[in-house]
Order: C-alpha cells, then sequence, then structure tokens
C-alpha cells in the first residue's frame, strides 16, 4: 500500500509528460495560410470552398473567387462578369467536364463553364426554390438543396425531378446540404433529420431523432443526435453528420454522438460537417475548426485564431482532456467556421472572416508516436509553397 | 461579468459620452461618436444597456463581447410531469444557455452619410394569394394586414419623434408579402438582407414560412423578430438571430392543459384539428400533456383547410364518449366545428387556440361561443397607460380596433427600433442590445421576459366567452393548479435520491 501511493505521489510529482517525451498523438496542421479581402478576396464572408486541382473555388457573399495555388493570385467574377447573384452558398466541380456548379443564395443555380455563366431558376426551370444551399454532381445529374425541398437536374436530358414531402420522407422540407458517396445521396434536412437516397434502388430512407423532442437527447448514441441537421459528409463506409446542437456519425449499424461536453469539439453549433475517412472528421463550429482525428480513441484537434495578430492555437484532446497544446504563429482565419475542403493532405476552411489554407506536410492519418509538438513553429511566409 | 451593472459606468456613457471606461475606440467602427450623442438617444439608455454598448462597441472582428449569458434552469417553465421522458435523465437538455453570436458582423462599418433611411423588414401574409396547404384563397390576410398596421404605427410614431436621432434620418418599413407558394418567404429575405439591405426584420405568421425565413436570416446574420407565430419549435432552431415577443403554444397549451386536467379533472379528451403546421404542431403539448397525465388523447382528428363540413370528423368523435374537445384551427372553422357539434348533441365544453379569440368567431358561432376557453398570449383587459394610449393612436389611424396581431407587432417592431436607436447601423449590434437585454421588455401587451432561447417567457391566459364578450383570466383568477417546476436542469438532477415529480423535502 504504502509502494503504491509512494509510486503515485511521484506520478504527481513529476508533473505532466515532457515536450520530447513521445505519445500516440494525431497530426497537427501547423502550417496555415490565411486569404482575405486584402488577398484579393471579392468578399470575406466565405460560405463555400472546393478545392479543384491547382484551382480553390470560393463563394461568398459578394461573388465568386477562384485562387491559384500555384501562384497564389486570387480571381473574382462579381454580378458585372455575368453571375446571376452575388451570394453564393454551395459549390461542387463536374470532374468529367470541369463545369463549375454553384448554389445561390436566393438566386437558383448557375453553371460557370468556359467562362460563360449559365442560370437556372424557379421561373426557368425545374428548380424547386431560389435559396439554395447544397449542390452535389453526381454523374451526369446536379442534386441542389432548396429551402423547399431537393431539386435534380439531368444534365444530358435536361429533365428536372423534385423531392419534397410528396415522394420521400421528408417531415419537413427545408433541406439543408446534399453530398453524393458510397453509392447514394445524402440529403441533410432542417427539421427532417438526414435523409439517404440508394441510387441503385432508388429508395428513400430517413433518420430521425429517436426521442423525438426538440428540447433533449435522451440516450446520446440511439440514432441522429437531433432533427435540425446542417451537414452530412459520407466517407469509407460512414456518414459523418453536423447539426445546431452537436454532432455525429454512423457506420451503417452504429451511431456515435458528440457534444462539446465529451469530445473535443469547440461547439455544439456546427454549420457544416466534412469526412476524410471512417476515423476523421472536421466539423465547422462557431467556435473554431474541429476535427476528431482518430475515431476509436475520440481524438480531436480544435485549430482557433488568437483575437490578436494572426496566430492561433490547435488543442489536442481525448475525450474532454488536453494532450497538447500547439501555439500557431499563422492560425485560421476566424473561429467563425463556414465550410471545409479536404485536399489530399491539405485543408481548406471557409470562415466569415476569410479562407484558410491548413498545409499538410507530413500529414498521417490517425496517431503516432511522437514527441510533443514545441509550442513554437515556424511561420509560413510567402504566397507560395 | 455581473448582470446588474453599477451604475458608474452608465454615468460614464451617458453624461460624458463613449469616453472614460470605454475600450480604445476603432476608428469608423463604432457608430456614431458618443459624446455627439443626441439628447433624445441618451433617454433610450438605461444602465444595463450602457454596459452591452460599452462590451460590444469598439471590438475587433476576432473578438466576442464579455456579456454573461442567459441560464435557465428549467426549458420553457416545464413542470415536471409534463417534461417529455420524465422518469429519465437525458444525456443531454437543449436551450438552457443563450445562444452566442461569434461572428465578426461587430466590426462591420457603419454605411456612409449618403443614407436616407433606415429600414426595418415587415414580412406578413398582407395580399391574398393562392393558399400552399390548400390550393385555395390565402385565409391568413386578416391576421397579417393588423400585424402590418401594429408594425406602421410604430415606426410613425419613431419618425414623429425625430426618426433615427444619431442621423435625423426617418425609418422606413420595406414591406414584402409572406407569399406562401415555393418558400417564397425565403427569397424575400434574401431581398430584404442583401439587396435593400434592412438592418432587422419583423415577421411572419406560418409556421413553416416563418422556418423557412429564420434559415435565412441565420446565413445572412440580420434579426428576425416574430410577433404572430405561436408554433413552439420556431424557437426550438439555436438560431442566435431570432427572437419572440409573443407567447407560444407551448405556453398556452400547459395553461390550457392545466385547466383540463388538474382543475377540472377532464380524463377523455379529443381534439380536432387544421391539417397544418398551425395545427399539426399547436396541439403536440395538449398531446404529449394528456399522454403524460395519464389521460391520452381518446381522438385526434384532422381537416383540411378548405373544409365547411366536419361531419365525418364529429361523428367519430361523438362515438368517442368525450368529456371535452380541444381544437387548433383557425377562427371561421373552429365555429362551424363548434356549431356543428351543438347541432349533433355533442354538448363538450369547448377549448381552442387563440386564434378563436376573434369577432369571426363570435359572429360565426353566436349563442354558441357562450363558455368557449382559449389560450391567449396576454391579457387585452389589463390596466396600463402604454396600451391605452396605443389603443387610442390605432383608433386614430386606422378607425378600428387593435387585434392581438397588431399588439404584438407594435411590440416587436417598438424593440426592433429602440435596439437600432441605441446600438447604432450594425446588425449584430442590433442583435446585442436585445439579445443581452436584462430586464423585461415594457410592451403593450405586456412585460417581455426572454428565456435563453430569446422567446417570451412571460405570463399567458385563458380567454373565456362570458355574457357576450371575451374575458381574459390569469392562472391565479381561475385557482388554476401547476405542476412542479424544479429549480435545477434535468441533466444534473440527483436521480434516485429524490422523487423527480415531487418538490424537494422541506428541511
Amino acid at each position: 500500500m504504502r509502494i503504491v501511493a509512494f509510486i503515485g505521489l511521484a506520478v504527481a510529482l513529476s508533473g505532466p509528460l515532457t515536450a520530447t517525451e513521445p505519445v500516440k498523438l494525431p497530426y497537427v496542421y501547423t502550417k496555415w495560410r490565411q486569404f482575405t479581402v486584402a488577398d484579393g478576396l471579392p468578399n470575406d464572408h466565405i460560405f463555400a470552398v472546393k478545392a479543384d486541382g491547382p484551382r480553390v473555388w470560393m463563394g461568398t457573399e459578394d461573388g465568386l473567387a477562384m485562387l491559384d495555388k500555384r501562384t497564389g493570385k486570387i480571381k473574382s467574377w462579381g454580378e458585372k462578369d455575368g453571375l446571376p447573384w452575388k451570394v453564393i452558398t454551395a459549390i461542387d466541380v463536374d470532374k468529367k467536364t470541369g463545369d463549375v456548379w454553384l448554389g445561390l443564395f436566393g438566386g437558383g443555380l448557375a453553371r460557370f463553364s468556359g467562362g460563360r455563366f449559365d442560370h437556372w431558376h424557379q421561373l426557368n426551370s425545374g428548380l424547386v426554390n431560389d435559396v439554395v444551399y447544397g449542390v452535389a454532381v453526381q454523374d451526369e445529374y446536379i442534386w441542389a438543396a432548396t429551402t423547399t425541398g431537393t431539386s435534380r437536374f439531368n444534365t444530358v436530358t435536361g429533365e428536372w425531378a423534385i423531392f419534397n414531402e410528396k415522394n420521400s420522407p421528408m417531415e419537413e422540407i427545408w433541406n439543408y446540404n446534399v453530398a453524393v458517396g458510397n453509392g447514394k445521396v445524402y440529403l441533410a434536412v432542417w427539421g427532417s433529420g438526414m435523409l439517404e437516397y440508394d441510387l441503385a434502388t432508388g429508395r428513400w430512407k430517413d433518420y430521425l431523432d429517436p426521442d423525438g423532442e426538440m428540447e433533449i437527447d435522451l440516450y446520446r448514441d440511439d440514432g441522429i443526435i437531433h432533427v435540425i441537421v446542417t451537414g452530412a459528409s459520407p466517407a469509407d463506409d460512414v456518414v459523418w453528420i453536423s447539426t445546431y446542437f452537436g454532432a455525429c456519425r454512423y457506420d451503417g449499424r452504429h451511431w456515435r454522438g458528440y457534444y462539446n461536453q465529451d469530445s473535443g469539439l469547440a461547439s455544439d453549433f456546427i454549420n457544416n460537417a466534412k469526412g476524410r475517412s471512417a476515423d476523421e472528421a472536421w466539423f465547422a463550429t462557431d467556435k473554431g475548426a474541429s476535427a476528431v482525428t482518430d475515431f476509436k480513441t475520440n481524438t480531436w484537434v480544435t485549430y482557433t485564431r488568437d483575437t490578436k495578430g494572426q496566430g492561433g492555437k490547435a488543442v489536442v484532446m481525448r475525450d474532454r482532456g488536453v494532450l497538447e497544446t500547439v501555439e500557431l504563429p499563422v492560425g485560421i482565419p476566424h473561429d467563425f467556421v463556414i465550410n471545409y475542403d479536404i485536399d489530399g493532405n491539405d485543408i481548406w476552411v471557409a470562415t466569415a472572416k476569410g479562407l484558410g489554407w491548413g498545409i499538410g506536410e507530413g500529414y498521417y492519418p490517425g496517431l503516432r508516436e511522437r514527441p510533443k509538438t514545441p509550442t513554437k513553429t515556424a511561420a509560413v511566409k510567402g504566397g507560395v509553397r | 461579468m455581473t448582470s446588474r451593472i453599477g451604475g458608474l459606468a452608465a454615468i460614464l456613457l451617458i453624461g460624458g459620452g463613449m469616453t472614460g471606461a470605454q475600450p480604445p475606440k476603432v476608428p469608423g467602427k463604432s457608430g456614431a461618436a458618443a459624446d455627439t450623442m443626441p439628447p433624445e438617444l441618451k433617454t433610450l439608455i438605461d444602465p444595463d444597456t450602457a454596459e452591452v454598448l460599452r462590451r460590444i462597441n469598439g471590438l475587433s472582428p476576432y473578438e466576442t463581447p464579455d456579456l454573461k449569458l442567459r441560464q435557465d434552469t428549467v426549458y420553457a417553465n416545464t413542470p415536471v410531469d409534463y417534461e417529455p421522458f420524465g422518469a429519465i435523465k437525458p444525456y443531454k437538455e437543449f436551450f438552457l444557455k443563450q445562444m452566442e453570436y461569434t461572428g465578426p458582423g461587430r466590426a462591420i462599418p457603419e454605411p456612409g452619410p449618403d443614407l436616407k433611411s433606415v429600414k426595418i423588414g415587415f414580412i406578413g401574409p398582407i395580399m391574398s394569394t393562392v393558399s400552399a396547404a390548400t390550393g385555395g384563397k390565402s385565409h391568413e390576410e386578416v391576421l397579417g394586414i393588423k400585424m402590418l398596421e401594429g408594425a406602421k404605427l410604430a415606426i410613425e410614431e419613431w419618425n414623429a419623434r425625430g426618426g433615427y436621432f444619431r442621423r435625423h434620418i426617418p425609418f422606413e418599413m420595406d414591406t414584402r408579402n409572406d407569399n406562401g407558394l415555393w418558400g417564397a418567404s425565403g427569397n424575400e429575405i434574401v431581398n430584404m438582407a442583401y439587396k435593400n439591405e434592412d438592418w432587422a426584420i419583423l415577421g411572419t405568421i406560418d409556421g413553416a414560412n416563418s422556418h423557412i425565413a429564420i434559415r435565412v436570416a441565420l446565413k445572412a446574420e440580420i434579426v428576425m423578430m416574430n410577433t404572430g407565430d405561436t408554433d413552439p419549435t420556431f424557437i426550438e432552431t439555436n438560431i442566435p438571430w431570432v427572437m419572440r415577443c409573443i407567447g407560444d403554444d407551448r405556453q398556452m397549451g400547459y395553461l390550457l392543459m392545466d385547466y383540463v386536467l388538474r382543475k377540472m379533472k377532464y380524463s377523455r379528451i379529443g381534439i380536432i384539428r387544421a391539417s397544418n403546421r398551425y395545427g399539426r404542431f399547436g396541439v403536440r403539448e395538449v398531446n404529449d400533456a394528456a399522454r403524460r397525465m395519464q389521460h391520452p388523447v381518446i381522438i385526434e382528428m384532422a381537416y383540411g383547410l378548405a373544409n365547411t363540413d366536419f361531419s365525418l370528423q364529429l361523428e367519430r368523435m361523438k362515438e368517442a364518449n368525450l368529456d371535452a374537445v380541444i381544437h387548433w384551427g383557425d377562427a371561421g372553422q373552429s365555429a362551424l366545428i363548434l356549431n356543428q357539434m351543438r347541432k349533433m348533441g355533442m354538448n363538450q365544453p369547448f377549448f381552442a387556440s387563440d386564434r378563436s379569440v376573434s369577432q369571426e368567431f363570435v359572429k360565426i358561432a353566436g349563442a354558441n361561443a357562450e363558455g368557449v376557453i382559449c389560450g391567449y398570449p396576454w391579457n387585452p383587459d389589463h390596466k396600463d397607460p402604454k396600451l391605452d394610449a396605443f389603443r387610442t393612436a390605432f383608433r386614430k389611424r386606422f378607425n378600428a380596433e387593435p387585434d392581438t396581431y397588431a399588439a404584438h407587432a407594435y411590440d416587436g417592431m417598438n424593440m426592433l427600433i429602440w435596439a437600432t436607436q441605441v446600438a447604432g447601423l450594425n446588425r449584430a449590434k442590433i442583435r446585442d442590445v436585445l439579445a443581452y437585454r436584462t430586464k423585461p421588455w415594457p410592451g403593450v401587451t405586456h412585460d417581455i421576459p426572454f428565456g435563453a432561447a430569446l422567446d417570451d417567457l412571460g405570463e399567458v391566459f385563458l380567454a373565456r366567452f362570458e355574457n357576450g364578450a371575451w374575458r381574459y383570466h390569469s392562472r391565479e383568477d381561475m385557482n388554476i393548479p401547476r405542476g412542479y417546476i424544479p429549480a435545477r436542469d434535468r441533466v444534473n438532477r440527483a436521480t434516485g435520491e429524490i422523487d423527480p415529480m415531487q418538490p424537494p423535502p422541506q428541511n
């Protein structure tokens, strides 16, 4: 008994692990670049970001922008250039054609192709509403999640299909996001949870909060945590889900819920989710960029920006315990994160005040034994990697 | 910070302008210089608001104000026996802590000096159109026009006092029809937020349209004040930009069911409701309360919005041998249902939602209206000089009596204009001064205290048609028992130690 007590005391007195002592830790993005109107963006409020080879497309509150990663130069398009409406909330790129599809916030759907904008809206097409929150390319189809249902446009035949309460299990029709993966189309629906459309069978399946109550989550892992769903992102064979109440993960059989109180989530108010794999997903919260980096151990990294200067922090957490805090000379552009795209080892972070580029040099998935990162790392200077 | 602010900061602000204890001023970002603050404006800023302003002005885009968030112990004052899954400690309870706005909006500069007016948006059903629910004629214009008149009166009164005090320019109402077809309300909010550059928006009535509108307001970052949608889920969305200054169907449902179940001890309850969102969501708390009090609703019948013949529904309800009938829907159909019930020999007590408290209902129901009881979000008979003045002004301006939609819109518009006056032309700050108010808003309808979800938690009433007129009764007036409301949240309660359905033992 005395020996145990002595060992315990010795461990306690030795304090936390030293900076060089190897422990199993996730990859931490320590090199960030920030892009704002000072770098040529038409507006700092960025709703959507989509990486497309050397190009990175941004949908802002005042126009479309494209960053050339090779040169660091930004080009932009506004209404004077033919963009049908200035507020862009969603972007996807057709890999076969290179066409850029834009969801316009109150302006319908647009295609940017060969330097020309084509425009579909409520009055000239089968688009069910002009307030478009999400857009996704699925083969020759374009899916547009709107405020009163989802429309699907066949770019080959020109046919439109509308999905709403009449032909799908939408308890409410206020669609918020759409994503394609695993042979399915996932709709994030405000008030109706997540809907799954099986491309092979054409059948719908809905996922609602099992307790059916707005004001509580009865059990964390019994299903989707809330019906106000903001994003659904398939990766590997799972789907990651964001809500304004927390996040969750579904592997086809098991659910796992995440809240700020039991994970590294910076906040339960989550604008969007982006899955990288079955083990890693990024959640766009109003208090930072939070990534679960190792599902099995509930290990997270949250990136924030300091209120002064360009610096920031990356905090590594397991459950609610802090494993490591990394000071960043350049952090994410703002803590109010709206969207992401994953670009190989890199991560693009759309915020309410600029775009962040997390440069994933030496990125590794999951955990690795490594020394803790020294508190100060070298700044990334200059426009080009 | 402490929620109650000492007088010193306020004296510094009001007496000597925004100097002294102020954080360093960011040029062009904190609005009109306070040392040039017009005297009319100073009278609008109480010490607590002065402290809120001190903490939100001059922030960089990367800072959030150091202000205490509201923390409720029980959501919507729900008694334990009405709580969902009451015997189980839930993993998470929502809406107890006030939502924050953490974006960069407070640092957005005010517009230049060429601004000609300060636009406040209004969206409501004011023009006849095709009903999205029935395909027939829309039916909410009678409510929406009153709402418009109440809002308009508030704007005109502020303009008569000098308009926007900081620049001596008028307020202007950006008026939009809430056409329910194809989600048009979403398009209208986009227009108001991005094209017309409104500073805040008031609206609307229909539950579905309201949800569409607030989703846009959230992305566009503009305050949406609701004065006419009593759908409980409107506020249960965790949006920091949404507020409501009218009691909702949850509050009215609780009181109604306390009367039906606890006082009158009716056990066989039937529901008849409109087949729309108003009816569907309005009766949720009624249904839940009945079930949780061990008297599940015997029968629930829905009807189409174009219906005038309810015999199909009522024949089934008659067979159910009910103690009481509860209706949730519009006034006209409510009266028709009541008349047909009585004609069929169904003499059960008739309860209804607040929309039945109207002259339309009385006119159609005639003598059958006597004794009908409805939930109501306020007491129009309460004695208040503000209410008297409002009624007088409304009659003079519109040559008609104001109804509940007019009165609540008047309150809501006054709240928005007050916030715009004191915060300046910055949407985030307009939100802040409302969201962080420490005192209830002194409205003509009632004192409006916000809960953590920025919903109106003020007292609601029962309206009873007595001797040819609607009379309004509080819980106390009618001696209606209340369930136990614990002073702690559900998640942190000590289960196993005490019976969660009962008050803790007194030591």
